[in-house]
């Protein structure tokens, strides 16, 4: 590391103290402690979501119009959006970087719109599927349980042995849930996983009606059952957390102490807790070895999830999804305004080439790569400021410690 | 073209004249009017430049160093606290050579409060490395900016033109307004040979070892010293365009003077004033004003007294514990120079007061008898207090 040129007389010297040409000998990328990282990740709005929702994506598919792809992206992974439009806390929205700008995305009231839109067809399933669940007890849990077994593969029938479907749902007064809303999610979500859903169901291992003798497995919704249900003590406790086989042929899927007894706002937990279990019994119930696997990333690991961009909605829900027109619930916003605050997103996670980092380095160490497709960082002479981070919009750049 | 303008109106006008491009400050009284006329003038099309609007003194003489760096023609404008809170940033605009022309609105700093005439706020930044000049007239604020920038520009040194609050800034004159396109001829656009530029990357103000820091500490002072001879050809030039001269050292019937009154700013208008009437009772009494206190004109000052036995000061302003800072400035450049003048320093009008003939009249009779009202404190004489 050594100048080119030494200055030898007061002539020589420069009026303005300035290097007499440029600094690239310099090579100052050894000052660094943290290094820029520029990877497309998932948005901070899904990392905090409980049901792991790759939230930018259905949010982009509104903004450009496409309210059928959007409400496909979205069931895939909350076949409930309904209630979570009304009852979840939405961390998501804490998080939502668009805050620093101005105001949160209202992820709410988008999930709202999107839950009022109707929508028929079926889920198209696989024909091999000769596998048979039946689902006790229709709360939030056991309806994401069932839609996801049945999304997989399998032929699902809820069995509640109350007169009306909802589970712990129910006791909430109206001004939490119009009972309409409650009926038509519910309706939704079994008419497009195919589902069947007895209510009064009569369960009786004893004597078991044809869902029951020919189920394969029998799953125990707790957001539904109250704990002196004769079934539970037929049961094996099933804790999707911590156990990764299933055995026997009745489960009781038991809840961490969080969702315990059943609290309305944590409904995105409930969901994806019950996505949890489907994944997990469906392993021993629907997939051979070899088959692919359609299903998403498991919610309870959303920092691993994979790429959002690799969602194979197509085979899971778009093709089956017919968006109809909207039936209007009191408080819900008007599509204008919905598809308005969709385009607010930034789409975070997701470098979209706006080029604030090569704006803001000061050390001009962060470039657009030759092909200008991608922004790389000059590590020869990237002193590791972190101002790149702190001023992309998206957070694609993190500052980490790397040896080199 | 004539017109009735206040000095800070003429201020802004200047600015306007000399086609600045960046103008960034921060409003404080008696500077406000400035701004506003420059913001107006931006607002109104008159002017094409950009104005940052800035939340301190500090940020706005930052961004002006910014802009200059970058070949821009750069302007500010602020008094007193705001000065001061400029201080780093007048050392790194001296030190970056940039020719950034500021107006500062001399007014006493607090506490307690006073938002009128006093000289401490500028010479306390004597040693920042800035030309300062102190006008008498509106004329002389809105020819010496145009003169400034000229000068600036050749020297790439900053300029700080000094206005007296509100005896300046708030009265109004009539004033030759110069044609734009005589200006432009004189004031030609700003084309350094090096500036901060992408197409010559280059690092400004970097670090630099002991190696080198002398000699460019060395050298700008030795195209500090030399400005006074470059202001006063560039003001011979300013004088051909349009017949008007500001010198770095104005003199008033000193040739025969047995004595002199020696002051800066608008006072010296008052000065001649007592001069003329102490002539009239017999005392040959000459004035020199000292328009540049930096770099001190030594050369011109030494004429101007070439014959005169007594030096009589009247400094708006003071260094505690020690005197005024003009009369400090007058001793450095008699001293090895002349050693048989006598020097008699007073402190008047600080905080405001108007140091009028009546003020004036009396101090001089007191430097020639001894008698008088003014107090004796250290080496310096104060007027206007109470007993």
């Amino acid at each position: 590391m050594q100048p080119k040129k030494v200055i030898q007389s007061i002539a020589e010297l420069p009026t303005m103290p300035s290097t007499i040409g440029t600094m690239a000998w310099n090579e100052t990328g050894d000052w660094r402690y943290l290094t820029p990282l520029i990877t497309n990740k998932l948005a901070p709005c899904s990392q905090n979501c409980p049901a792991g929702i790759p939230i930018p994506s259905y949010l982009n598919a509104l903004r450009d119009g496409s309210v059928q792809r959007s409400l496909a992206l979205l069931l895939t992974h909350n076949p409930l959006p309904g209630l979570t439009g009304r009852l979840c806390y939405h961390p998501c929205q804490a998080k939502c970087i668009r805050k620093k700008i101005d105001q949160a995305i209202s992820v709410q009231k988008i999930e709202r719109f999107l839950a009022d839109i109707g929508t028929e067809v079926k889920i198209e399933k696989s024909k091999t599927a000769d596998k048979r669940a039946v689902v006790i007890g229709s709360g939030p849990l056991g309806l994401s349980c069932a839609f996801y077994l049945s999304s997989w593969g399998c032929r699902v029938v809820i069995m509640d042995p109350s007169n009306q479907a909802g589970g712990a749902l129910l006791d909430l007064p109206p001004e939490k849930i119009e009972p309409q809303v409650l009926v038509n999610e519910i309706n939704r979500l079994t008419l497009l996983a195919d589902i069947k859903l007895e209510t009064g169901a009569v369960i009786d291992f004893d004597a078991p009606g044809e869902p029951l003798a020919k189920a394969d497995l029998v799953i125990l919704d707790p957001t539904s059952l109250s704990e002196d249900f004769t079934a539970f003590s037929r049961a094996v406790a099933f804790d999707p957390f911590d156990d990764s086989i299933v055995t026997g042929d009745i489960i009781a899927v038991t809840l961490p102490k969080k969702l315990r007894p059943f609290k309305a706002p944590m409904i995105a937990h409930y969901i994806a807790v019950g996505r949890l279990v489907a994944q997990k019994t469906s392993d021993s119930l629907v997939r051979p070895s070899g088959q692919q696997d359609l299903r998403q990333p498991t919610p309870d690991l959303p920092r691993q999830a994979a790429n959002v961009e690799n969602i194979k909605v197509e085979r899971f829900l778009g093709s089956g999804l017919a968006a109809k027109a909207e039936a209007k619930q009191e408080g819900t916003w008007d599509r204008e305004r919905t598809l308005r605050e969709a385009g607010r997103c930034l789409s975070c996670g997701t470098c979209n080439l706006c080029l604030q980092c090569i704006s803001f380095c000061p050390d001009a160490s962060v470039r657009l790569d030759e092909r200008e497709t991608s922004v790389v960082v000059d590590l020869e002479h990237c002193k590791g400021c972190g101002i790149c981070a702190y001023e992309c919009p998206r957070g694609v750049i993190t500052m980490e410690e790397i040896s080199t | 073209m004539k017109k009735v303008l206040m000095g800070t109106e003429a201020a802004a006008l200047a600015a306007k004249l000399a086609r600045v491009q960046v103008i960034s400050a921060y409003p404080i009284t008696p500077q406000t009017v400035i701004v506003e006329n420059l913001a107006d003038m931006i607002g109104g099309g008159e002017l094409k430049a950009n104005y940052m609007p800035v939340e301190s003194e500090h940020s706005a003489l930052a961004s002006c160093i910014g802009a200059s760096m970058t070949g821009a023609r750069a302007f500010t404008a602020s008094s007193s606290h705001g000065l001061a809170y400029m201080h780093e940033m007048l050392h790194y605009a001296s030190g970056a050579r940039v020719p950034v022309v500021m107006v500062n609105c001399n007014r006493a700093l607090g506490p307690p409060w006073n938002l009128y005439c006093d000289h401490t706020d500028s010479l306390a930044q004597r040693d920042t490395g800035w030309i300062q000049y102190y006008c008498a007239d509106a004329q002389d604020v809105l020819d010496t900016i145009l003169i400034a920038y000229r000068v600036a520009e050749r020297a790439l040194l900053p300029i700080m033109i000094n206005l007296d609050a509100f005896y300046l800034t708030h009265t109004s004159e009539v004033l030759d307004v110069p044609d734009q396109e005589k200006v432009d001829v004189f004031l030609p656009p700003y084309q350094p040979s090096t500036k901060l530029s992408v197409d010559d990357p280059k690092t400004f103000g970097n670090v630099c070892g002991t190696d080198l820091f002398s000699s460019i500490r060395y050298k700008r002072h030795c195209d500090t010293l030399s400005l006074e001879k470059l202001w006063d050809e560039t003001s011979a030039e300013f004088q051909g365009h349009f017949d008007r001269l500001h010198p770095t050292v104005e003199t008033y019937r000193t040739e025969d003077a047995d004595a002199c009154i020696i002051g800066i700013g608008t006072s010296t208008g008052a000065m001649r004033l007592a001069a003329d009437r102490l002539r009239e009772e017999g005392l040959r009494i000459g004035c020199i004003r000292l328009s540049m206190i930096r770099p001190f004109p030594r050369e011109r000052f030494q004429r101007a007294i070439a014959n005169v036995k007594h030096l009589i000061i009247i400094d708006r302003d003071v260094s505690f514990g020690s005197e005024g800072i003009v009369a400090q400035e007058v001793k450095a450049g008699l001293f090895e120079h002349r050693g048989d003048v006598k020097l008699t320093g007073f402190i008047a009008g600080v905080g405001g007061n108007d140091v009028s003939v009546e003020t004036i009249v009396p101090l001089v009779r007191q430097a020639i008898s001894g008698a008088g009202t003014a107090v004796e404190a250290g080496k310096t004489f104060w007027a206007e207090v109470l007993p």
